[in-house]
């Protein structure tokens, strides 16, 4: 199983969503994909993303205004 | 020589703000307060917060006692004293001391009232049940809190969807109580616009609040113990073993209309910009008396905590004098609302109240940050702006989001004030800094949005109009967002052509039909309109507020 880590800190909405969105693409199921990003919106639309495509939200954490999501891939 | 009597009738914020001011005004005067209730100058609108245990102390909602105001002012009051009635000719006054029963009549030089406003509770089946109260009085939030400290309630109905009734949700919710709110009228939170409501319903309702809205409470049903059980609906039963009645609050006006004192319009005492009613010399205060809408002129109750301390300061310095030294002109039902984390703030008219009143009104809806977006901590805030078209006068605003609201709010409520248009707002100069605001402020990015609308560069459908649009059948939603974004929210059968894409891909557009723009908060669906007509399309609409303020259903 592959480890895929982005940074998307920094990047406003859309910008990691998609960057998440394409990762996904290349990545195959079970593949652990690491997330990090400073744009708020971007809890909500994890979320939402993860109950639409079926994909596991392994953890999703704030600490000092990071958002850390850990999604497995299904 | 006899001393000079004021006697102040009501003792909460107005009647103690009056009797303060009068005071320092004329050191030499006796100034009495009676009062009905046991405790005065208590902070009635934090008693939502006394619920839950945000606020701790009973002590913290008292700002003073009886002995605090007579020896710090030399203010005498008398609580549990109940005004019968008033001789305006005679100026005399009998009261009754609820404790011993015991009836005086005293003479009286001035004159004001602030009796304030109570709840109505309808005389429904059970509603003498254990377990239902109001949440007006200290005594009302301390019953309701030990009934909650002694883990009486898992389940809650507040009937009434204003501001007491909300905030008293929200504070339940915090105490893990399941609660469902019932609402007379079709839409919670008064004063705002149907779209604006409808995203503020959504917050709540995914903070797990039930809403019921147009639900009339046909009564209620008790246990073995007399205590509420279950609230009934036309349709419905919940169960709820606390029910708040935040239905709606009357002025208290029995005493003022046995003295001949007129009412307005609404029902409330008809005062003058002096806050001076009918009779010469009677001044009437607070939730009892009526205010002027600043902008339409007409009569309004605004039963609100800051007026009512504006109406007694007002009272308070004109009592007594030849000249009036300072006036109240109106006020804009300028309000702000925090439920868990989302804040609300209007002032002035919605635009429904603006078209009721025959203005030329344009409104847009803008998402933006509080904050600068490189700043950690910034949130987003919809701003809803209205204006009139001809004259470019401001009308009111409606702001919700998890930032900052009451800052645009206070700027538009003083821009209104002082009479200023679209024009003055987007040119003010406001403070800045990536802690505090963007670089163009919220308020200031949807006054230029609001004139770009009026000079016709684009033409916008607000959220409520789109359904309407779409069931004529000629029109098509084009999601100009990337495919990530679609993919997790979009309107149901929006087509999805991303911006960047829409050269090589726009032949998958239909021909003829009204094209409705879409983006996330309607820059881009902007920015996408030049595109789109040098590419031969011409009836073009952006979707005002995009998918941010976007409340009704999506997929």
């Amino acid at each position: 199983m592959a480890e895929i880590i982005i940074n998307a800190r920094g990047l406003q909405c859309p910008g990691p969503i998609v960057q998440l969105f394409n990762q996904s693409k290349q990545a195959g199921s079970g593949d652990v994909i690491k997330i990090e990003v400073t744009d708020h919106g971007f809890t909500k639309d994890v979320q939402a993303w993860c109950k639409k495509t079926g994909n596991e939200l392994v953890e999703l954490l704030d600490q000092g205004g990071v958002i850390y999501a850990t999604i497995r891939k299904c | 020589m006899e001393k000079v009597r004021l006697v102040v009738i009501g003792g909460v914020a107005a009647g103690t703000k009056a009797a303060s001011k009068a005071r320092r005004e004329h050191p030499d005067w006796e100034v009495l307060v009676i009062t009905r209730d046991k405790d005065i100058s208590y902070a009635g609108c934090g008693l939502p917060y006394f619920l839950s245990g945000v606020i701790k102390e009973r002590k913290e909602l008292v700002v003073r006692g009886p002995q605090e105001f007579l020896d710090d002012q030399n203010i005498i009051v008398l609580t549990q004293s109940e005004a019968l009635s008033i001789d305006p000719t005679q100026k005399k006054l009998t009261f009754r001391e609820l404790a011993t029963n015991q009836i005086h009549t005293i003479s009286y030089d001035h004159l004001v009232l602030a009796t304030g406003a109570s709840p109505v509770l309808p005389p429904l089946p059970g509603i003498e049940l254990g377990n239902i109260y109001p949440l007006r009085t200290i005594e009302n939030a301390e019953d309701i809190r030990s009934l909650l400290d002694k883990g009486a309630v898992k389940e809650a109905v507040v009937v009434g969807a204003g501001f007491v009734g909300l905030e008293a949700a929200e504070n339940l919710a915090l105490k893990g109580i399941r609660v469902t709110v019932v609402e007379m009228a079709p839409l919670v939170l008064p004063g705002y616009d149907e779209e604006m409501s409808q995203y503020v319903r959504n917050y709540l309702e995914e903070k797990g609040m039930e809403i019921r809205t147009g639900a009339r409470v046909r009564g209620f049903t008790g246990n073995l113990d007399g205590k509420v059980c279950e609230v009934q609906l036309e349709n419905e039963a919940i169960p709820a073993q606390l029910v708040i009645w935040a239905g709606g609050v009357k002025p208290n006006v029995a005493l003022a209309c046995a003295s001949g004192l007129k009412l307005g319009p609404t029902g409330a005492i008809a005062v003058n910009e002096y806050q001076e009613s009918s009779i010469q010399g009677i001044y009437a205060v607070g939730d009892c008396a009526e205010n002027t809408h600043l902008i339409t002129g007409d009569g309004v109750w605004c039963p609100m905590g800051s007026t009512s301390n504006k109406t007694g300061r007002i009272a308070g310095l004109n009592i007594g004098r030849q000249d009036q030294v300072d006036a109240l002109p109106g006020v804009l039902g300028t309000s702000v609302i925090k439920l868990f984390e989302l804040h609300a703030g209007r002032t002035g008219l919605t635009e429904e109240q603006a078209k009721a009143k025959g203005y030329n009104v344009v409104s847009t809806i803008v998402p933006a940050n509080d904050k600068a977006h490189y700043y950690p901590g910034y949130q987003q805030i919809i701003t809803k702006l209205i204006a009139d078209r001809t004259s470019g006068r401001v009308l009111g605003v409606q702001v919700v989001g998890e930032g900052v609201v009451d800052k645009p709010v206070d700027i538009v409520a003083t821009l209104i004030s002082l009479g200023g248009n679209l024009e003055q707002l987007s040119r003010l100069d406001l403070a800045y800094a990536p802690p505090f605001s963007m670089a163009i402020s919220s308020t200031i990015l949807a006054a230029h949005v609001l004139r770009n609308k009026i000079q016709g560069k684009f033409v916008g459908v607000n959220p409520g109009e789109l359904g309407v649009i779409l069931a004529k059948g000629d029109a098509v939603i084009l999601d100009v967002r990337t495919e990530a974004e679609n993919f997790i929210r979009a309107i149901p059968g929006s087509l999805n052509i991303p911006f960047n894409e829409l050269v090589l891909r726009y032949q998958e557009i239909p021909q003829n039909k009204k094209l409705i723009v879409v983006c996330k908060v309607g820059k881009r669906a902007y920015l996408t309109l030049d595109k789109l007509r040098s590419l031969g399309f011409t009836d073009l609409a952006i979707l005002e507020g995009g998918l941010e303020a976007y409340p009704y259903e999506v997929i």
